[in-house]
């Protein structure tokens, strides 16, 4: 194939050096730590992430909700909030396995927050909403992102499915769950208490959001940096610097100290565990749209990249 | 002998509308007819039955100039009908988008009106879309204060246009404490820009004031020191904002209002007997073509104690600061001195704003049925919307817009100028003609009669 990586000015895998974040975060806490970094540099004064309930309760006034009753408030429910300092960044900090739908902010992060320069988190799908957003005269016009950073996605997760898993098939309350993550084939689920439940992707499958086959994007080929941990050894995360944004604001995050960097090439399993689940995400994929294609009465539902 | 000529459309200003002007021989006018030709929007028999969320959004859609005045005054009469107090801190919300929305149309009635007016001591008149200075550093200023009102108005109230933050029982969300500073810097670099705008925009005013004649289409045509004078009254509810049926002194009485039918206040059939194809964009209507403003007229004729009023900049300060300068340049010379006090206005309510504070009243009631007014001082004048909301849905609702009750007023101050001015009367009035077109008339029996009008 050849292009399943999409364009990118450099590869490395990295981790970032602020021992309080990686506390924190999920992998190599790279979204966090160069959001801080921009938050400091005035590249961005505020940026959209995804959050949850804990989140909210401290500080309701970063995030938009209908209803401010934390009661009715799902645990790992995602909640997109406005995050400006390093503290809320950290409250903010981890994957959630579900939709958090981000976009949604980003008009309103220059009304009523008041912000000039937006940073935004986001898987590919999203990452693609924005560079639309931001070209089509939607009222998005004035809205400026300078920094837009993608996440490596296979399919993702609505909220009743993580539901499903956690407390059917890996028997445990949300509320007791410490931390979820996908990795080395696995679905893993890590409790408060110190449980480990791993339960084999075969079986997550059909929890899979459908509107999620027909992306053929893995490594947020739109984003300015695009980051995962995968192709990285543990505690670490694979980043591609994309744009000219984003190897500016790589350069100076790295001449600042903010990450420990190794060269791709070097690390285990490397940029070939990479290309080949983004090679099994785009065949896949591209087997469901050849199937639309035939699909309905008459008129065969649209490819999306055609 | 009169002559009759119709100049239609009209044009540098928002919506459609024409003007039946009987002139004498000298082209003085006699009598002036300026009407409505928009067609209906019926946007006040969409509403009946409609929640009173619903209302004041589908009421902001009669136009895209003065959305926010129109949402304001739709909310608020509903929060009159329904007798609810809203915060403190959603006042200031929306007294800051209510001024944001009249700044930026102050800015863009200037574009509309400068090709009309003289560069100060020479023979040229203005195009305000020249590359060539000074009149490109102006319009970049105008374009400045368009935007910052306009980024002001999206903090606010969530979009310049059409407000999304508004709510029966006050505003959907506070700002954050880094949108008002950012509010405030905005407003204090509009102060400096709108003082420089109005000091240029009154230069250029007076020195038109002060001309002999000017130049229409290649006519020479005497400029009277009358121009746009009318002996009607002026009506005004609030220097700023507004006022509503549940304030403890309202500025605006319900009974002292009626609207009367096109046809008992403008001419009848007639026939086109003067033609001017040197008149700018096309020339006039062609000559035998058959009028009929009586019928062609898409507006009732609202009458406060039983005459037309003069509603708008003019008015306010009239009302409100003693200004006393009659005319179409006194008339433009009121809407620039409005321009630097809403700004100062507008850093007074951003400093009163507190951004943590509440923003919904606590208890929303649901209507029993009683008739609320709420009034909004628009950019162009006094909108007053009626609602009567019972058990959660809208029974009865009606929008009196600025222009509509401009429009008779300003057909009695066509009388004594040139007709080749005619526009340059009406532009004065800063004229938003689509949201002034109505579906209900009401006569003086009380009856229902607009469905005379669509037959």
């Amino acid at each position: 194939m050849g292009a399943e990586l999409g364009k990118y000015k450099s590869c490395v895998s990295a981790r970032s050096t602020d021992k309080e974040l990686l506390k924190h975060a999920q992998d190599g806490g790279i979204v966090s730590s160069l959001f801080a970094f921009a938050l400091d540099e005035g590249i961005i004064d505020g940026a959209i992430v995804a959050a949850n309930k804990e989140f909210y309760a401290k500080y309701p006034s970063k995030c938009i909700q209908d209803n401010s009753n934390l009661d009715v408030i799902e645990p790992w429910r995602p909640i997109p909030a406005i995050v400006t300092t390093k503290a809320e960044l950290i409250a903010a900090a981890g994957t959630k396995y579900n939709l958090s739908p981000n976009i949604a902010l980003l008009k309103e992060a220059t009304r009523s927050f008041g912000l000039d320069k937006i940073g935004i988190v986001g898987t590919p799908c999203q990452m693609q909403a924005v560079r639309k957003a931001s070209l089509y005269p939607f009222g998005f016009r004035d809205v400026n992102v300078p920094l837009a950073v993608g996440i490596f996605c296979m399919e993702n997760f609505p909220y009743q499915s993580i539901l499903q898993l956690v407390e059917d098939h890996a028997a445990m309350k949300l509320e007791s769950v410490k931390k979820m993550e996908i990795g080395k084939g696995k679905f893993w689920v890590y409790g408060k208490r110190g449980q480990v439940v791993q339960l084999p992707l075969k079986v997550t499958h059909k929890y899979e959001q459908p509107g999620c086959h027909v992306c053929l994007d893995y490594v947020a080929n739109m984003a300015d940096i695009s980051t995962g941990s995968v192709g990285s050894p543990d505690g670490w995360s694979t980043i591609f610097v994309r744009s000219k944004i984003g190897d500016s604001v790589w350069a100076k995050a790295m001449a600042a100290g903010c990450f420990e960097t190794q060269p791709i090439e070097k690390v285990k399993p490397g940029l070939e565990l990479v290309t080949k689940l983004a090679n099994e995400k785009i065949t896949k994929n591209k087997a469901t749209l050849d199937a639309r294609a035939t699909f309905g009465v008459g008129k065969a539902l649209r490819n999306p990249y055609l | 002998m009169s002559k009759v000529v119709e100049i239609s459309p009209t044009t540098r200003h928002e919506g459609h509308s024409k003007m039946v002007l009987k002139v004498n021989d000298a082209g003085i006018i006699e009598t002036g007819n300026w009407c409505s030709i928009t067609p209906v929007r019926g946007v006040e028999k969409l509403a009946v039955g409609k929640t009173p969320e619903q209302v004041p959004k589908i009421a902001s859609r009669v136009c895209g100039i003065c959305p926010i005045a129109h949402t304001l005054a739709a909310t608020e009469a509903m929060e009159a009908s329904i007798k609810c107090e809203i915060p403190k801190d959603a006042l200031m919300l929306r007294h800051i988008l209510q001024l944001a929305n009249r700044c930026h149309s102050i800015a863009l009635h200037d574009i509309l009106i400068l090709p009309d007016l003289y560069l100060p001591g020479t023979e040229t008149k203005i195009n305000p879309f020249t590359a060539e200075e000074p009149v490109r550093t102006v319009a970049k200023r105008i374009q400045r204060l368009r935007e910052i009102s306009q980024t002001i108005g999206q903090i606010s109230g969530g979009e310049a246009i059409h407000p999304s933050n508004t709510r029966v029982g006050g505003m959907y969300r506070n700002c954050s404490e880094q949108a008002k500073t950012k509010m405030y810097d905005l407003a204090k670099e509009g102060l400096v820009l709108a003082k420089a705008q109005m000091d240029l925009m009154i230069a250029i005013l007076r020195n038109y004031q002060a001309r002999e004649s000017v130049d229409v289409g290649g006519m020479k045509v005497p400029l009277p020191k009358t121009l746009g004078y009318h002996n009607q009254g002026y009506l005004a509810t609030h220097a700023f904002y507004g006022s509503s049926s549940l304030d403890e002194c309202p500025s605006w009485d319900i009974n002292r209002f009626k609207e009367v039918r096109p046809w008992d206040w403008y001419m009848g059939e007639m026939e086109v007997s003067l033609e001017e194809p040197r008149y700018p964009i096309g020339g006039t209507t062609k000559m035998g073509t058959k009028v009929n403003p009586q019928m062609e007229a898409c507006t009732g004729i609202p009458m406060y104690d039983g005459q037309p009023v003069e509603v708008g900049p003019r008015a306010r300060l009239a009302v409100y600061k003693g200004y006393d300068e009659k005319g179409t340049v006194g008339q433009n010379i009121a809407r620039e001195m409005e321009y630097t006090d809403c700004f100062y206005e507008m850093i007074d309510c951003i400093d009163a704003l507190n951004p943590s504070g509440k923003v919904v009243a606590d208890y929303i009631p649901d209507g029993d049925g009683t008739l609320g007014w709420a009034s909004n001082e628009a950019p162009r004048g006094t909108d007053v919307h009626l609602a009567r909301v019972k058990d959660w849905k809208v029974q009865y609702y009606s929008m009196l817009v600025p222009t509509t009750w401009n429009f008779a007023t300003c057909s009695a101050a066509l009388t004594g100028a040139p007709w080749q001015l005619a526009e340059v009367i009406m532009r004065g009035y800063d004229p938003c003609v689509s949201c002034a077109t109505h579906m209900i008339v009401i006569d003086e029996d009380n009856r229902l009669v607009a469905q005379k009008l669509i037959q």
